[in-house]
């Protein structure tokens, strides 16, 4: 049998934080903050297509 | 709220959950999925339910007024089309543009080698479903968003930015409206939540029933990955999406996944295999499901019963509920089993007749909730949905 591909996607993220972090200067205020706004905002865009997918 | 409409909704959503928790309430609850019937009742076209939201709102408002029900769905007509004409959706059949104005909105499927997915693209949608949905399948489903490579344009642009913002109007909408159903007619929400079997979406969405058929014999371990893949999405989907008070369930509408459609061991392999393990995460944290089960599901009932107790309400179209009732009715609340036809084209009589053959048949020891067999359409008269009403609640009291 081949060898099944196995799936990098997690539910409720499109850009993951790590990777966003990544293109970011060093953090002068509170990293926590941004994150959670981020994964915050970046699951609406992840609601956004899987909403279109399932209820549309 | 005037405290009579406060009553009787209490009294309501205690009916309606008695019975979903597979127990005996004070009546049999009325819990109709109406779509384009509401239009019919309130005077509007379907276009005008279908791409106005707010109509199709007050269409439900009405019909809930004039009706003692326990339990409705704030818009069964679901598809909002000023959302999906935004988007550039291309399958769906728009009341007023393809089709007629009083017309129910309906789903084209491609043809096989149009498919929105192609075969060889399996892994792509395993590694990466959401990347794959938005690089992938939504330029192909869209009039307006451009695929990967092409240049950026205007209608591309305003295509996220007007769906987004249209889908943010439509679910925002969506508390305000049952509340005005809860203070102007003491009415409660049905449902809260969506969710569809990776197997149904797959077929339905992606590489169409045909080309799914052919998977099924080329390619099977594929067709496993992908749904296994899909799954915990659609379960994120459902969870986020449901109501936080566990009190009303998620609704999951079962298409395609059943004998003869598929096979007894590719249902088994594939379709339950996927399906099974999203309903017990549900469960586990307290959410009840209601399999919508279209079509005719009873070769699968055994491995229904292998859900916890209590944990969906099955929901009857064309299997004989009378059969399903004798085999998973100690397990489940039931509700539907009214045929829609006898809606259509039935007498008064005919309706009460096959609502007292109902409730005496399965509804003896509670846990049955009546509804027709499939969502009401416009075809519908308003005197049998009137009659399955006084029947119901002239023969179901306990």
């Amino acid at each position: 049998m081949e060898e099944q591909i196995q799936s990098q996607s997690k539910p409720g993220v499109c850009i993951p934080w790590e990777k966003k972090r990544e293109e970011l200067p060093d953090i002068q205020g509170d990293p926590e903050l941004l994150k959670e706004i981020w994964q915050e905002v970046d699951e609406l865009a992840y609601t956004y297509i899987w909403h279109l997918l399932v209820s549309f | 709220m005037a405290e009579n409409m406060e009553k009787l909704y209490q009294e309501r959503l205690n009916r309606y959950v008695t019975a979903m928790r597979n127990e005996k309430p004070d009546k049999v609850p009325i819990r109709p999925f109406l779509a384009e019937f509401t239009a019919r009742y309130a005077g509007y076209t379907c276009q005008e339910v279908t791409h106005d939201y707010r109509k199709a709102f007050d269409a439900v408002v009405k019909t809930a007024s004039d009706f003692d029900w326990d339990a409705v769905v704030g818009n069964m007509v679901y598809v909002w089309s000023g959302l999906t004409e935004a988007v550039g959706l291309k399958y769906y059949g728009v009341p007023g543009i393809e089709i007629g104005e009083d017309v129910g909105f309906q789903y084209k499927e491609p043809p096989e080698e149009d498919a929105f997915m192609k075969p060889d693209e399996y892994d792509q949608l395993i590694e990466d479903p959401t990347g794959f949905l938005f690089n992938v399948w939504l330029p192909r489903v869209s009039r307006d968003v451009a695929a990967q490579g092409e240049g950026a344009s205007y209608r591309n642009n305003l295509s996220f930015l007007k769906g987004g913002m249209a889908m943010l109007s439509y679910f925002s909408a969506f508390p305000g409206q049952g509340e005005r159903l809860k203070e102007e007619c003491g009415m409660p929400g049905a449902i809260a939540g969506i969710l569809k079997a990776p197997f149904d979406i797959l077929a339905d969405k992606l590489r169409g029933y045909l080309g799914l058929c052919t998977d099924l014999f080329e390619r099977p371990d594929k067709v496993l990955a992908a749904c296994e893949a899909l799954a915990p999405h659609l379960c994120r989907i459902a969870m986020t999406s449901s109501d936080p008070t566990n009190t009303v369930p998620i609704s999951i509408w079962m298409h395609r996944g059943c004998v003869p459609f598929v096979s007894h061991d590719q249902f088994d392999r594939l379709y339950w295999a996927t399906l099974k393990p999203i309903i017990q995460e549900l469960w586990s944290a307290g959410h009840q499901v209601l399999f919508y089960a279209e079509g005719n599901w009873n070769h699968h009932l055994e491995s229904f019963a292998e859900l916890p107790e209590g944990s969906i309400i099955y929901h009857v179209d064309r299997d004989d509920i009378m059969d399903v009732h004798r085999r998973i009715g100690d397990r489940f609340c039931l509700s539907g089993g009214l045929p829609n036809t006898l809606l259509s084209f039935g007498t008064e009589e005919q309706v009460r007749a096959e609502c007292k053959r109902i409730i005496e048949g399965v509804a003896k020891d509670g846990g049955y909730i009546m509804d027709a067999s499939a969502i009401v359409q416009n075809d519908a008269k308003p005197e049998n949905i009137r009659a399955m009403t006084e029947a119901t609640r002239e023969y179901g009291a306990y």
